[in-house]
This record gives structure tokens, sequence and C-alpha cells, in this order.
């Protein structure tokens, strides 16, 4: 069966793994600790596999006039009890305990993660199994079937290190299991499904690219923990005579730890800076596949001052009056620009020479496609930019402070108090371990300084106040167990918990069912005609902005392009780029205005202005 | 709740069934001539046979578990063939002396670890660095080597601390933690250095989810934030961990028993199997799969009651 | 909707709870504890490598648990510590003409711990039971036919045999006396009743780890008791010895490794060395059932001529010790100086033999069972002195559970051993040589062997001697053996203690031990 889409669509999948894994290996070479590490495990394979020719000994040739002999010319780590010599006798031992390690993680490696792959696709009965088994092996005392399976079986140290690898194996299975059955349901499951491609292509295409990266970083940890069991095995006498290994050299040199020391130092060198290589390669296998796996995570801000930006000024089309211009000011941006530090020192800039205004009582919307930077000014009022963000020019003048230089503990004072914020995502911005009522009362209580059965009873009043139907129950609930629109009430309820002034409401709308939203700027209104909040209303929708917002800003790229009353803007806009996007909606809204639409009403000869081609 | 503890009490009984059937097979198989280890190599061979058939050794292997899963369920765990002590009591003492030192440990990485991981992630910057640092030593070093060190340096040169020995809590409750504060030390350092970078990296991560910003723009102190909200939502993987370092820490006592001379469950687990001293072998290992199964549901309901959308109905 | 976090917080404190309690639960003060370790309190505080296995007397082991019974438990007779018998329960013997009846006179003022009288028939019930039990030298009564009370306190041991060892082994574990009241009571392995000189402690006691005794107020020899208290502390390992002995925690503890005599005498404790051991290769298969090459008595010669056994003493031994060609103790009748130094190094003449006997360099491989008893270093160093000769050596490790066993059983030709250096002929001949000899596995039979056997067991004390001189020197120059050295015992005292070594056993005998200031 010929479908050019599925080969396409697997082929583009497998190109971007191999682009990926090529970009891992180059921006793990970026890291100096990862580059240490590696050559540090590349010196450890070199040895292991080139080591046994170089021995200038026999490692097993022993000799009693040599006996625990110092170190000379011609033995370089000097002698053991049985004088043989150490240098030898490491290069042997390094093969062994290498291969010993690499053949327990292969074992564990493969068991489990061919296991947890199974079960975490198909799920069903084999994964209930696939628990047992491995509950089982993890409740087995490991000592005991090592010693045991050692009498069955032999003392041969390969047998050990496998027998190993399988009580190991539970360490991958949890891990893959989990990845995969997260995976599983994804969209992109479900359409390579779709597009007929087989299981087994689909496990080894997709699931196995989400699932490399953590195995990878497991299989560093293991590798490391299985050089360290091997060793304490020798420790307990457990180990195989017959071959050298770290392992039992550092026994003996811990039998002979009071007549010569340093017998057990190249063992213990040896072990340990290989286990630490391997934990901070997994490390920093880690930071890359996290970097590599969502955009935008950025290292943590540089400490000490990155440069002010340079910023230059663009022509801004502001439209003057409306009925708030001589109102009180609540908020006076001036002149905003906010940057993030990239990785050379530089600042990127994502919001340059903006400046607004807010009044008491006002509604001001500020509207853009995505990434014009309207989110990220909102934020650098509340000075809550993600990491890497800065405030890198400009003044926010709040109630006559700077809120771009205030400090943080006068800030945090501000914010829920002063000034308060609706995000845009209602579900992922509740807690989710805490109740919908405690998260309501704390911060009333730590803000307000109230009791918590005040603070209890204002948060139900709120509850009931911003439309919800049964205040206690959802008081009691966790944020999973409601809808999104009620979780968005909650979130109002929230943000006005502690009477703000200022609302930064970050497109509170977009996130929520189509019934819903009129509701929801309905509510809105109304609590903000109530509380003679000043609004700044982030949104990327006319339709809000017509029904909600008294003045709007039009940004582009991170500036603003033209401001002023609504209905000017709406009647005449003059910016270019204003006009295309007043183009870009619906043909049935005219230039007079946008009709504001109840879409509850189910009228479907209206199309709901919230569809905005505007995205 | 109740039903799904009483599922995993029921899968939990099964399993400890599978691991006797399993466990007893090994040590016959691997046993040896053990009434020949018990008498030593003065014994003629008439003596060593007589022995024997005393332990129902020369019986086929279907009867000789039967007679002991007979006596499993009367509570007979039977004797000690080297000791001459009853299982139970055997278990029972050596158990409460390992689980003091894998509770003590357990405790002093939970704390620590949550500590150095909060901090990690919060401030960032050289203390993250040193963190790091410190977990590479503890995960890189063996524990007995620590263990070797710390009587040398502690027991031996300074005599702040008796080098071997153990001394019971309800003897003497200074002479336990005298006793206990070494083998806890050396315990506890590889947990600490896996756990805390468990909670380091799931809090960085929990740090970066939306709600943190939201909490932040009601004006909660950090403090609160972190401690009560992020901490919360992040300690579930690291209690996973702690869960699974705990089930290694009745294995890795072993180790540090024989070091301190501390006669729990580690130290007979290894002379024991080393002898083939099937009913005490078999006692310990049932013992242990029972603590393993105890654990896994505390630590699964410990998760349920962080997260509420584990909880299973 | 009911409480979840209420309901597992509570389930948690009740965890927590009964682990703290469970903590607590076991006995009381268990030792271990720095108590014991200074003079003048009267507690004697020493090291075990193996913990009790059974107090029973009937099965008794003695050796490493030596001390243990001796604690709680008298035997019908006493050892110096050069090996002569002594009275003690018994106070006078003698045999019949043909060596087969031993008449015993006892005394009469002995009870037990739990009040019964020590007497006659008492004597004869631990002793048949002995001879019927499962102790590791059971086989020392296998030729006490019957044992008879005549009266109150007159014993009457009836042989089938002659048994020149039997008064010594009288003063070991088939001497034994415990309590009948208490034979196959249920507890009889754990709680034992004797009349010795002190009592077990159960309260105190930990099994397996520690054993407290205390003084018994009613003992019959109370000039033997010069302690208040004993605490014996079970050790596994070498190193935890050591660190004991370091911390100062113990009064005295046999050393498994003569590298640690420099540690000790480092903490001011005192080395007090014996010989007990020989340590070298057996070679079992003198008939040549597995080996071949081994039923040639030059190819065994060779293997003795292969070793340079001062460099091994001091290899594996630390040189503590004394090189030797031959199984026989110093203390023993049978030793004598020339067998004792028969074979020098001589890897020349070693070759030599090997070339008469017809085997080429590399003909000969040798099977050499491997256990993690020994060092590595034991090995290499064996196999690299049999390679220099042409001897090529296999090493098969074998696990510690059948070691014993495998070898017992006649599995393999040959193997580096360490075995007893008994103090008597007889138990040498018994050990080691005669055809139901244990460490002959395969049965070897040698008709010089027998007769000189037969003579040392019915002969008059000059013959038997004689006999025992000739048997060595046969023996050796046969080299049914290649001893190495005997290592040097070392058994560790602290400033307090002082001790004298027993001959024959690894461990002083209890009234031994002297408290020194």
């Amino acid at each position: 069966m010929i479908d050019p889409l599925a080969g396409a669509s697997a082929d583009a999948a497998s190109a971007a793994a191999d682009r990926s894994s090529r970009s891992v290996l180059r921006r793990l070479l970026g890291m100096p600790i990862a580059v240490l590490s590696l050559s540090f495990l590349v010196l450890v394979v070199l040895v292991a596999i080139v080591g046994p020719f170089l021995a200038p000994y026999n490692p097993n040739a022993a000799s009693a006039a040599l006996v625990l002999g110092p170190i000379t010319p011609e033995h370089l780590l000097g002698t053991d009890s049985a004088g043989r010599d150490v240098f030898s006798r490491m290069l042997h031992a390094t093969r062994f305990s290498v291969a010993g390690a690499l053949l327990a993680l292969v074992v564990a490696a493969v068991i489990g993660v061919t296991g947890g792959l199974i079960a975490g696709y198909y799920g069903k009965w084999f994964e209930g199994l696939s628990a047992w088994v491995v509950g089982l092996v993890q409740a087995l005392p490991g000592i005991v079937v090592l010693l045991a399976a050692r009498a069955v079986l032999g003392p041969s140290m390969w047998t050990s290190m496998a027998i190993f690898g399988v009580l190991l194996s539970p360490a991958f299975y949890r891990l893959v299991y989990s990845t995969v059955s997260a995976v599983r349901d994804e969209l992109y499951v479900d359409a390579a499904r779709v597009s007929g491609l087989s299981d087994a292509r689909i496990i080894g295409r997709h699931i196995l690219t989400v699932v490399r990266g953590p195995a990878l970083v497991q299989a560093s940890f293991v590798t490391g923990v299985a050089i360290a069991i091997q060793a304490g095995l020798e420790f307990l006498g457990l180990g195989d005579l017959s071959i050298p290994t770290w392992g039992s050299m550092l026994s003996e040199g811990f039998a002979n730890i009071y007549t010569n020391p340093a017998l057990m130092l190249w063992p213990s060198l040896a072990i340990g800076l290989t286990c630490m290589s391997l934990v901070l390669l997994a490390n920093s296998l880690r930071d890359v596949f996290e970097r590599s796996g969502s955009a935008g995570r950025r290292r943590p801000p540089r400490t000490g001052g990155a440069a002010q930006a340079e910023i230059e000024r663009e022509q801004v089309v502001r439209h003057d009056g409306g009925r708030f211009a001589d109102a009180e000011v609540l908020l006076d941006v001036r002149e905003l620009a906010v940057g993030y530090a990239q990785d050379d020192g530089s600042i990127k800039t994502v919001v340059e020479d903006v400046s607004l205004t807010v009044h008491r009582g006002e509604v001001h919307g500020l509207i853009g496609e995505s990434g014009s930077g309207k989110t990220q000014t909102a934020w650098s009022v509340l000075r809550l930019l993600p990491e890497g963000g800065r405030i890198v020019g400009g003044a926010i003048e709040f109630e006559g402070v700077d809120l771009a230089s205030v400090s943080a503990g006068r800030m945090r004072g501000l914010r829920g108090a002063k000034i308060a914020y609706i995000p845009q995502e209602p579900m992922s911005n509740l807690d989710p371990s805490f109740t919908i009522g405690s998260q309501l009362v704390q911060p009333m209580c730590q803000k307000l300084g109230i009791s918590r059965s005040e603070a209890r009873r204002r948060a139900l009043d709120l509850l009931d106040r911003v439309g919800i139907p049964q205040p206690e129950r959802t008081f009691a609930a966790y944020p999973h167990e409601v809808s999104g629109g009620m979780a968005q009430r909650v979130l109002i309820a929230g943000a006005v918990s502690c009477g703000p002034d200022l609302l930064i409401a970050d497109e509170p709308t977009t996130a929520l069912d189509v019934t819903v939203q009129a509701d929801v700027l309905d509510l809105l209104r109304s609590l903000q005609q109530e509380l003679k909040m000043g609004v700044i209303l982030v949104t990327h929708n006319f339709g809000v902005v017509a029904d909600l917002c008294d003045t709007v800003s039009v940004m582009r790229t991170g500036r603003i392009v033209e401001t002023g009353p609504v209905d000017e803007i709406f009647a005449r806009p003059t910016h270019p780029y204003t006009r295309s996007l007043f183009d870009a909606v619906l043909e049935e809204i005219g230039p007079e205005g946008l009709e504001p639409v109840d879409v509850v009403e189910g009228d479907e000869e209206r199309t709901p202005v919230s569809e905005g081609a505007v995205k | 709740m109740l039903s799904f503890i009483a599922r995993r009490v029921a899968s939990g009984v099964v399993l400890v069934l599978t691991i006797s059937v399993i466990a007893f097979l090994l040590l016959y198989a691997g046993g040896g001539d053990i009434a020949r280890r018990l008498l030593g190599e003065d014994a003629t061979p008439e003596t060593v046979a007589q022995k024997a058939h005393e332990l129902g050794l020369d019986q086929p292997l279907i009867a000789q578990f039967a007679n002991w899963v007979a006596g499993v369920l009367h509570g007979d765990f039977g004797t000690s063939w080297f000791t001459s002590q009853p299982v139970s009591d055997a278990i029972l003492s050596r158990l409460s002396v390992t689980l003091s030192l894998v509770f003590g440990a357990t405790v002093l990485i939970a704390i620590v670890s949550v500590v150095l991981g909060v901090l990690a992630a919060t401030r960032r910057g050289w203390l993250d660095a040193a963190v790091q640092v410190l977990s590479l030593v503890g995960t890189a070093i063996p524990a007995f080597l620590i263990a070797t060190g710390l009587v040398l340096v502690f027991a031996i040169n300074l005599r702040w601390f008796t080098p071997t020995g153990y001394v019971q809590f309800a003897a003497s409750p200074s002479g336990w933690l005298a006793s206990v504060t070494l083998p806890v030390v050396a315990l506890s350092l590889g947990g600490i250095a896996a756990v805390t970078q468990q909670i380091r990296g799931s809090m960085v991560d929990s740090l970066r989810h939306d709600y943190v910003r939201t909490l932040e723009s009601r004006g909660l102190n950090r403090r609160t934030i972190v401690l009560q909200h992020v901490l919360r939502n992040a300690a579930g993987p690291g209690l996973a961990v702690l869960g699974v370092h705990f089930v290694g820490l009745l294995g890795g006592a072993v180790i540090i028993e024989q070091i301190f001379a501390i006669p729990g469950m580690g130290q007979v687990a290894v002379t024991a199997t080393s002898q083939g001293d099937i009913p005490l072998v078999m006692g310990l290992v049932i013992a242990t799969a029972i603590l393993v199964v105890i654990l896994n549901l505390l630590v699964d309901l410990a998760q349920g009651w962080l997260n509420p959308k584990v909880r299973l109905s | 909707m009911f409480n979840f976090r209420k309901r597992l917080a509570a389930a948690i404190a009740a965890a927590a709870i009964a682990a703290i309690a469970l903590s607590g639960c076991s006995g009381s003060a268990a030792g271990g504890g720095a108590d014991g370790a200074a003079a003048g309190d009267g507690t004697l505080t020493i090291g075990t490598i193996v913990a009790s296995t059974t107090f029973a007397a009937n099965n008794a082991p003695w050796a490493n648990e030596s001390p243990y019974l001796q604690a709680v438990y008298d035997t019908l007779l006493h050892a110096d510590p050069d090996g002569t018998v002594q009275p003690w329960l018994a106070t006078d013997w003698s045999y019949n003409d043909d060596d087969t009846v031993l008449t015993m006179t006892l005394r009469d003022d002995v009870s037990f711990t739990d009040g019964t009288k020590f007497d006659a028939s008492a004597a004869a019930q631990n002793l048949l039971r002995f001879r019927d039990g499962t102790s590791p030298q059971k086989g020392y009564l296998a030729t006490l036919a019957d044992a008879k009370a005549l009266d109150a306190t007159t014993l009457e041991l009836t042989l089938s045999a002659p048994n020149p060892s039997l008064l010594s082994f009288l003063t070991q574990n088939p001497g034994l006396q415990q309590s009948p009241a208490t034979f196959g009571a249920a507890d009889e392995k754990t709680n034992p009743v004797g009349s010795g000189p002190y009592i077990l402690d159960k309260g105190a006691t930990v099994v397996g780890s520690t054993y407290v005794f205390t003084k018994n107020p009613d003992y019959w020899a109370p000039e033997q008791q010069h302690y208040a208290k004993l605490v014996m502390n079970v050790y596994t390992t070498p190193t935890a010895i050591l660190n004991a002995i370091k911390g100062g925690q113990i009064n005295g503890a046999p050393l498994t490794d003569n590298s640690m005599i420099s540690q000790i005498e480092a903490a001011q404790y005192t080395s007090n060395g014996q010989q007990l051991n020989f340590f070298g290769l057996l070679l079992f298969d003198r008939d040549g059932s597995i080996a071949p090459e081994l039923a040639d008595v030059r190819v065994r010669q060779a293997i003795n001529y292969a070793f340079d056994r001062d460099a091994m003493l001091t290899a594996i031994g630390q040189g503590y010790g004394d090189v030797t060609s031959s199984i026989f103790s110093p203390d023993s009748s049978g030793y004598d100086e020339d067998a004792d130094q028969y074979y020098s190094y001589d890897p020349e003449k070693a070759k030599d033999l090997l070339a008469e006997a017809g085997y080429d360099d590399g003909d000969i491989t040798l099977t050499m069972p491997t256990s993690s008893g020994f060092t590595p270093a034991t090995y290499a160093l064996t196999k690299q002195y049999l390679e220099d000769v042409g001897i090529s050596v296999e090493e098969v490790n074998v696990a510690p559970t059948s070691f014993l066993g495998d070898l017992l059983a006649a599995k393999y030709a040959s193997t580096v051993m360490q075995l007893k250096a008994a103090p008597t002929t007889w138990e040498t001949l018994t050990l080691d040589l005669l055809p139901s000899a244990g460490w002959n596995p395969f049965h070897t039979e040698d008709a010089t062997v027998a007769e000189l056997a037969s003579t040392i067991q019915s002969g008059s004390e000059d013959e038997a001697a004689a006999a025992a001189k000739e048997l060595n020197r046969y023996i050796v120059e046969q080299a049914w053996f290649a001893p190495f050295y005997r290592p040097q015992q070392t058994y560790a005292t602290d400033a307090h203690t002082s001790v004298e070594t027993q001959t024959g056993n690894a461990y002083p005998y209890l009234w031994n031990f002297t408290p020194e200031d």
C-alpha cells in the first residue's frame, strides 16, 4: 500500500531525529563539563580496548619476591600482595570492569526499555503483568539473589553482571513506561496510526525518539551504579578470582590498607572518576534534551548587568481625546523596553519604546498578533517576566513609584493588593495540589491580614459574585475537578479578591469555549465598573476590544504603532498595519464598528465575533 | 481507598509467595553440602549424613518446601541451622536494627535533600554548582569507602564514636545514637546525592509552570510559593526516588553492617546465604518482600496525598 | 467525601510508631559498647569469629566455639596449656590391661545450676549422647562401646578398640557435662544448663552477635573464675576485629590475618602466638584415580621441591610461622626434625624428577580448586611456582557452600588447604592418613601406614613414639602432602589481660584468661 504522505511524514520525522541527534552531540560538545567527562570516558574505553596489549607484564604473573613492592621504573604503580604488577593489572582490569558494567547496562536496558515500550504502548494485560514482574524484581533482596545465583551458576563475573542487569531493569522499565504511556495518546501518534503506519514503525520512529533522551540519561546513571555495585560485590569477597577487575583490586587493597594504602588508591580513582564522569555526562545530556524538547527555555539570567539595549524610535500614530483624557492616571508607561539575555551576552529586545497610559476606570486594550509583545508588556507591569527577561529601558509609573526599578519586596506588596492579574489559560494557572478554596483564602489572609474564617466567607461571596452556581462545592474542589470556564471565573475572583486598582488581563477568554466567552466578558465588565479598576486587556480579537475597551493600542513586533480611543481607531484606522488588521476581519463587520454578539442565543446567521481571523 | 489497599495487599501476598518459591529453589540449587558446612572439615561422612537427615535435607525438594510452608502458615518459621535461634526472633531483632539504620538514613536524606534541592533550584548560581559537585561526590564514591574513611577518622583517630557494635535504643538512647551515627551518614550520602538532584530538577521544572506566575501576581511571598506550592508539586518524583532508595538501602546496608559490625539483616543475609542456612534466609526473604510491598503501598498513598490528580478511585 | 489526608497521616504515624517500637522491642542492652575493656570492673570482653551454633552438649562443636561452651559447662578432665591431662570432674582414672576399659572416679560435690546433682549416671548419659549426636567431633567417641555408672562416683567406659587420644578428647567437647534434666528440652540449643563457671544471661544476649555470661555464684572451683562477667562479641570479618581492637573495645580476640599484627601492636595489644595448623598442598589422589600423574611418588616429590617455602611464608604469612615439609605438629610424638626440614627449594631437582617420571614441560596439568577462603595471592603464587617447573595449573573457582563438601567427596585430586597439625599422632592418623580419615578422600591404603598405625594404637608408649616418628618420615618421603609452613596462629590481648595459648586450639581456654594490671 503506497502512502506517500505516510512515508514522507515518517521520513521527515526520522530526518528530524537524525538532525537532532547531530545537534545533540554538537550542543553537548559546547558544554565544557560534558566535554571533560566525555573525554575521560573515551579514554577509559580506549584503555579497555587497547590496554591489555600495552601492559608490560602478565597481570597474573605472581612473584613472592616482589610482594607489596614500591613504585619503580619497572613497576609504574608498584606491585600487589602477590607480587603482580599493578599497572598491568589496572590496564586489564579496565577492560573487565567496563565490559562487566556494560553487560549489566545492556541487559537492563534491553529488558527494561523493551518491556516499557510494549507495556506503555499496548497497555492492557501486558502492562499489568509487567508492573507486577517489576514489583517482584524490586522486592527480591538483591544480595540473596546474587549470592544464591552465584552458588548455582558459578562465580563468573559475567553471570553476576548479567543477573544484576536483570535486577536493574526496573529502572529503565519505569522510566520508559511512564514516558510512553504519557505520549501514547498524543495527537501525532494518532495521526501516525491513522496514516497506516505499523505499530513497529510508530514505536521505532516516533515513540523511541521521545524515550531516547531520558533513557540515555538513565543509562549513564545505571552504568555508574553497575560499576559501583561490582566493586561492592568484590569487596564482600564475592568476586571472580580469576580475572583482575577494579573491584577485586580495591578489595585487595582494602585488605592491605594498613600496610600499603596506595594499593587502594588506583582502583578507587578509577571507580570514582568513571562514576563521576558518567553522572556528569548524564546531567549534561539531561540539560541538552530538555532544551531541545521545548523552545523558549533559557539558561538562568546572568548576574551582573547586561548592557542596556539600543532602542530606535519610530513613529506612533496617536489619536487623542476620549472620555478618560482628564481622569486620574493610574499607570503611565514610558518608552518601555523589554529584552532577553542571549548566550553570547547580547540582548534581544521583544518590546521597544512602548508608551501608554491607563486612567482610573479605563479599559485599555493591547491588540496584536502573536509575538507582538503585548503579553510581555503586560507582564512587565507586574514585573513577572519569564526567566531571562528583564526591563531594559523606560519607566512604568504607578501611584508614584517606578515599577521598573522598585525593590522586589515593594513590588510584591503591590501585587495582588494594588495590581492584579488574570492569566490566559485557566487550568494551568491553578495549583493542582490545592483546593480552589485554599488558593483563594491564602492570599487574602496574607495580603489583607484577615482571619481564615473571614477570608472563607469573602471567598464564597466572591465565587458567588463571579457567577459560580454552587460556591461551597467549588470551594472544596480541586482545579482538575472543574471546567475551564469555572476555573477562569475562579481566577477572576482571585484577582479581584484584594480590591486592586489596576487589573492586567491576559487574553482572559481565548482559552474558553465560545459559549462561555461572552459571559466571562460580561463578568469582567461588571466587576471593572463596580470596583472602578483600570484595566490593561491583552487580546488578539477586535470583538473583545469593541465589547470592553475604552482605549486601544495596536502592537506590532514589540512596538505600538497606533493608539487612541476605541471609537476613533475603529472609525479612522490610520496606520497601514492597523488597517490591514481590520481588513482581515470577517466582512460582516462594517467600518462603523463591530456589533457585539451574544453568542449564547445561538443565532446562526451571525458569525461569532470571537472568531476573528487575527490569530 | 480501602479497595485499593485491599487489592495491593492481595497482589502483595501473591508476590511474597512467588518470591518464596524462587528463593527456595535458588537456595537449594546452590546449597551444596550444607550439613558438611555446618559441621566443618573434621566431621566424618557418617556424621554429615546424620546431620543432613536431621535437617531434612535428604527429602525431595517439594516435600521440604511443603514442610516449610506448612510451618509458616502456623506462624513457625523454623530454626536457624547455624545458630539454633528461632527464625522469627532472629529476623525481628535484626530487622529492627537494620530498620533503625535505614529509617535514620531515609529521614536524613529527605531533610537534607529537600533543603539542598530547594536552595539549589531557587538560588542557582554558585550554590547550585556546589550542590551539583556534592551530589557527584556522593554518587561517585562507593559507600564502603566513605564508611572506612569515617571509621578511620572519627572512631579511631578522634575517638568520638565507637567504631563497631550497636546499642539498642531501649537500652540507651544516647548510646544508640552514638553507634548509628557513622553508619547512617555513610548510608545516606549516596541517597542525598540522588534525591537532591531529583528534587532540584523537578523544582526547576515546576518553577516554570504558569501557576507560579499567577501565585506571584497575587503578591504571596516567595517562601510561601516555593515551600508550600512548588515543593508540593515537585516532591512527587523526589518521593519516588526516595522510595527506590529505601529499598536499595535495605540491600546497601549489607556492606555498612559488615564494616561496623552491626547485627542487622544485611549482615545475616550474606552470612546465612553463604552458609546455606535456609530457614533463616527464607525468613529474611519473606521479611524483605513484605517490607517492600508495604513501602510501595505507602509511597503510592503519599503520592496520592501530594498530587490529587493521582488519587485512585 | 472522606478526608484522605487525615487517614493517610494516621497510617503513616502508626507505621512510624511501630517502627520505633520494634527497634526497641527486642532485648535490652547488648554489648559491643565500651564498657568491657577496662580492668577492675571484672568484665572480660572477647571477640569470636562465629556465632554459637548450638549449646546442646551432645552436638557441641569445639575450636571456634570453645569459649561459649567452656563458659557454661565443665568437662570431665582439664588440659594444661601444653596438653597435659589434669583431673577435673574426674579426679582419678585407670585403664585395664588392653586399654579397652577406662574406669574413672568422679567428684561428688558438684551440682548443675538447676539443682540436679552431677553423678556417674549423668556423665555416662552425656558421653553416650555425644557418641550418638551430630557433633563434628562425634567420631572421637566412635570406639566407645558403652558407658556405665557403677555407682554414684564411678564411671566405666568400654571401648571397642584402644583410643590413645581418649583422655585428651575428654578435656574437649566429648567431655562436656549438661544437666540430664534438660536432655531433649525444647530450648536445649539456646538455653544451656551446666555446672560451669558462668551462666548465660539470656536477656542481655543478642543471638548471633553478642553473648553475655554472668558468674555462677555456686561454682565449685571459684579460683578459676577470674571475672564477674563475660561478653563475647561475634566479628564476621577481620576488619571488624581490627577496628574493635583499634577502638579499644575488646580484651582479646583471635587474629585471622597476621598482617594485622603490626597494627594491633601499635594499638598496645600483645600478640600471643602458637602454631596450630599446617598450610600447603594436599595431594589426595595418590592412587591416580583422577590425576594419574599423582600416583607417581616422583611427581609428588617434584611438587615438594618446586616451592620456596621461605618466600611463601613471607609473602602469604607475613613471615609469621615456621617452614615445614611435614604435617606433624611439634607437640606430637611424631615430630621429627629431619622429616620437618626434608625438602629444600630446588626447582632443578623438581624438573629432573618430572623428567625421570616421563613428563615433559607442560605435560601435567593440575586442577586446583580455589575458594574465597584464601587470598588471591595464595593461588597466584602457588600457580607460579608450579608453572616454573613445568606443571601447568588450571584454577576452578568453587562456591563457598560446596568447597568443603566437594573436597571431601574426592572431586579434586589436590588442593591448597590449611589443616590442623594435630597435637597427638593418633589424631593425625584419624584425620588425615588412615583410609577412613576424612582428609583421605580417595581412601588411599598403604601397608606401612597401616602397620605403624596399629603400633601407635596398641603399643607401649615407647613403641608408639618410635612408630610415630617413623610414620612421619614415611609420609614425608612418600610426599603425600606438600606442606609450605606452619602459620602462626595469633591471639591478641590488651594490656589488661594475659593469656596462655592452648595447644591444638585457636582460643586460649577460658580459665587461662587473667586480668593484669
